[in-house]
């Protein structure tokens, strides 16, 4: 009976074109345009986000370095004077801030600072094109030196302008220059505790083992995409599926199976096994597709056809639980919902057309708990190279998740139609 | 065979069968005649086990349908007023589903379906997908789904409907000959009389959720024994003469066609030669006048006031 049911699905998937069109075709068809415009976002080609600083110093840090060494002069002994003149080189802010961090080879890749004259700086408060516009102010490089030396109290600061229509530019400079704080902060600790560097760097001769963290496979745009656009249009196949089960019901063939003397279990069964055979060779025909024309493969082909296989049984569920609340509310309104509203919010909540790792732990968890979001963690982790058992939270997830859809469809199913 | 006991669905607001009681005994073709909204329908679908009734009981073989149907489902076939198939599958398709759900397999399976397609007179049409198909073809398989587990009964809702006087008359010769060949007990609903009349040993007729009648034919023409049916037939009426048979004191009813009036008037009163002097009074130019024999439909109207397909 079950497998009778499976069949008639099949065939009446198989002769409507436009239906196929939709579920096969439609993914294709996305993938390659989204792989193709949104690929910046994944790939390491080009940078996910391109940030300009404008710089502007009132004043020279030369010459408040020569102030600083002439004052000294007067106020501590040659030797101490000495020391001081020939350390001052790892000891200038702003010569910290240009070399080290905005002339640092990977971040120089997507950040570009200009620096410009004072007389620049209404301009550049006009110019939207600015992430943040940083400006040291008179004499901070003499403040600076004159607190790490003598710990004077008056402690210095940078003025930042930000621009609030780029908050992710002006939280990485928020983060670059904390960073400097954080290491200018050690460096005055150690000193005034006349700590030698060298010590320091010693511990990091212990002896043991080096893990590396973070040491992962790039997933590139293709294969995101392949992901996100099969993960999205294979829940379509739930709604198909509960679309069919629905004119049976209209149209009284539901009733012939009841009369003849078909259990609601056997029924159910037939449907998921249907939501979750079609939704799997979906899966199988759009991943074929995009191995053959954009050559994404898979590193552990065990652990793809496993998730695979999750996913599809989960997307069975949803096909059963739609066909239960169609069924019981007399309409096909829950399935126009989820295919127009539902669909599309998994869509995004799963990470179907931007990653999901950039948003916030609230938005990852909700993403996770959705189908394809829980798949598609289970797919990045194996394209990134990592092993099966890395993804058993996520299979045992979607076997839960359908198991729970078909439990609540069995409850939500109306009673009151007389059964065996 | 089956008996219904008191029977009553009720919806929201509205008693859809009221106390419904009636019998059909096994190799009968009973019809469960009314018009649209008479409630046949939620009978038959009470009687299938489909619907739970609000009060009383279905009893097949001294046992409740209700309480358990799994042992009348396996003898009865239903054919629903919808065409209840696959438009996509094919008839052969459609035959082979519905046959497995009926745990018809294999030879068994393939020899029931070649018979089947035989009976209904599809053959040459199997391998068609069933949206191609006409109305009448439609319903012709429709019937032969239900036929599939060789019921001992089958319960047809309105199955003509919708479709050219061929098919009609070929799906009533089917109902006839499965009745006559295998003697299988019939339930035939219609709201067209000459359907029930055709095929029909007994007849219940139901209105508005109430069984308002029930016998066989001939009682139930009976019921029309003090009345004669006059039909009047004329190129043309005009008002003025159709009001005064419409105020004769001795008509009962009137039903008035393009070409021909029906008048039911008390069997004691010649009506023919006031027919006559009406029509000269106010020009009609008379075709027949004759007295026609009472149908089902007569009945229906003195019963309800109304035609059947009004």
């Amino acid at each position: 009976m079950v497998w009778n049911i499976i069949k008639k699905q099949g065939l009446l998937f198989l002769r409507n074109p436009q239906e196929l069109l939709l579920l096969l075709a439609l993914p294709m068809i996305l993938i390659t345009i989204l792989s193709t415009a949104l690929g910046g976002l994944i790939n390491g080609g080009s940078s996910p986000i391109s940030i300009n600083v404008a710089f502007i110093e009132h004043g020279d840090e030369q010459r408040e370095v020569e102030k600083f060494l002439r004052d000294i002069e007067e106020q501590l002994p040659p030797q101490a004077v000495e020391e001081v003149r020939a350390n001052i080189e790892q000891m200038l802010p702003i010569t910290i801030i240009k070399e080290s961090i905005f002339g640092n080879e990977e971040i120089s890749e997507f950040i570009e600072v200009d620096y410009l004259n004072v007389s620049k700086r209404e301009d550049v408060l006009n110019n939207d094109e600015y992430t943040t516009l940083i400006e040291v102010p008179e004499n901070f490089t003499y403040d600076t030196l004159t607190n790490l030396v003598f710990d004077s109290g008056k402690v210095p600061s940078l003025i930042l302008m930000q621009n609030e229509g780029q908050q992710v530019g002006t939280g990485v400079i928020n983060n670059l220059l904390t960073q400097f704080q954080e290491q200018l902060t050690l460096g005055e600790f150690l000193g005034k505790n006349q700590i030698d560097m060298d010590n320091l760097q010693l511990t990091s001769d212990v002896k043991g083992e080096i893990v590396t963290i973070n040491e992962q496979e790039p997933v590139s745009s293709k294969a995101y995409y392949t992901l996100g656009m099969v993960l999205m249009n294979v829940l379509f196949l739930a709604g198909a599926i509960g679309s069919y089960a629905f004119h049976e019901k209209q149209i009284h063939v539901f009733d012939r199976i009841m009369i003849a003397n078909v259990s609601r279990w056997s029924y159910f069964i037939g449907v998921l096994l249907s939501g979750t055979i079609f939704a799997f060779i979906q899966c199988l025909i759009i991943f074929g597709f995009s191995r053959v024309v954009f050559g994404v493969t898979w590193p552990d082909l065990t652990a793809f056809f496993l998730i695979t296989l999750a996913f599809s049984l989960s997307v069975g569920g949803i096909a059963v639980l739609l066909v239960a609340i169609s069924y019981r509310i007399n309409t096909e309104t829950i399935t126009n919902f989820f295919t127009s509203i539902i669909v599309t919010l998994f869509a995004v909540l799963g990470g179907s057309f931007a990653p999901i790792g950039d948003y916030s732990k609230v938005i990852q968890f909700l993403g996770n708990l959705t189908p394809n979001g829980a798949s598609m963690t289970a797919y990045l982790t194996i394209l990134r190279g990592e092993e099966l058992l890395k993804i058993g939270n996520e299979i045992l997830y979607l076997i839960g998740f359908a198991a729970a859809a078909v439990v609540i469809a069995v409850l939500c199913f109306p009673k009151r139609r007389l059964s065996q | 065979m089956i008996e219904l006991v008191n029977l009553t669905k009720e919806y929201k607001n509205v008693k859809a069968v009221k106390n419904l009681s009636m019998f059909i005994e096994r190799g009968e073709i009973v019809g469960l005649l009314g018009p649209n909204g008479a409630g046949k329908s939620t009978a038959i679908s009470m009687l299938s086990s489909l619907v739970e009734p609000t009060s009383g009981d279905v009893r097949f073989e001294n046992s409740s349908i209700i309480k358990n149907p799994s042992k009348f489902r396996k003898i009865v076939g239903i054919v629903p007023q919808e065409i209840a198939l696959y438009e996509d599958l094919t008839a052969e398709e459609n035959l082979h589903f519905f046959g497995r759900i009926y745990h018809l397999r294999g030879a068994k399976l393939k020899q029931k379906v070649e018979e089947v397609l035989e009976q209904i007179g599809l053959s040459d049409r199997r391998k068609d997908v069933v949206k191609k198909f006409s109305g009448g073809m439609k319903r012709r398989l429709n019937i032969g789904v239900a036929m599939l587990h060789d019921p001992e009964m089958i319960i047809m809702d309105e199955p003509t409907v919708g479709i050219d006087p061929q098919s009609r008359n070929y799906i009533l010769e089917t109902v006839k000959r499965l009745n006559e060949e295998r003697n299988m007990t019939v339930l035939y609903t219609s709201h067209y009389m000459e359907e029930v009349e055709f095929l029909c040993d007994r007849i219940y007729i139901m209105d508005k959720g109430d069984l308002i009648a029930s016998g066989t034919k001939e009682e139930i023409k009976k019921i029309l024994s003090s009345e004669n049916t006059i039909a009047i037939k004329a190129d043309r009426f005009n008002k003025e003469f159709l009001d005064a048979l419409q105020n004769h004191p001795s008509v009962n009813r009137i039903t008035i066609g393009e070409r021909e009036v029906l008048i039911i008037v008390p069997r004691a009163v010649n009506m023919f030669s006031e027919v006559i002097k009406i029509a000269e009074e106010y020009g009609i130019e008379l075709v027949s006048v004759d007295n026609k024999a009472p149908t089902l439909e007569d009945v229906f109207l003195h019963l309800t006031g109304r035609a059947l397909r009004d």
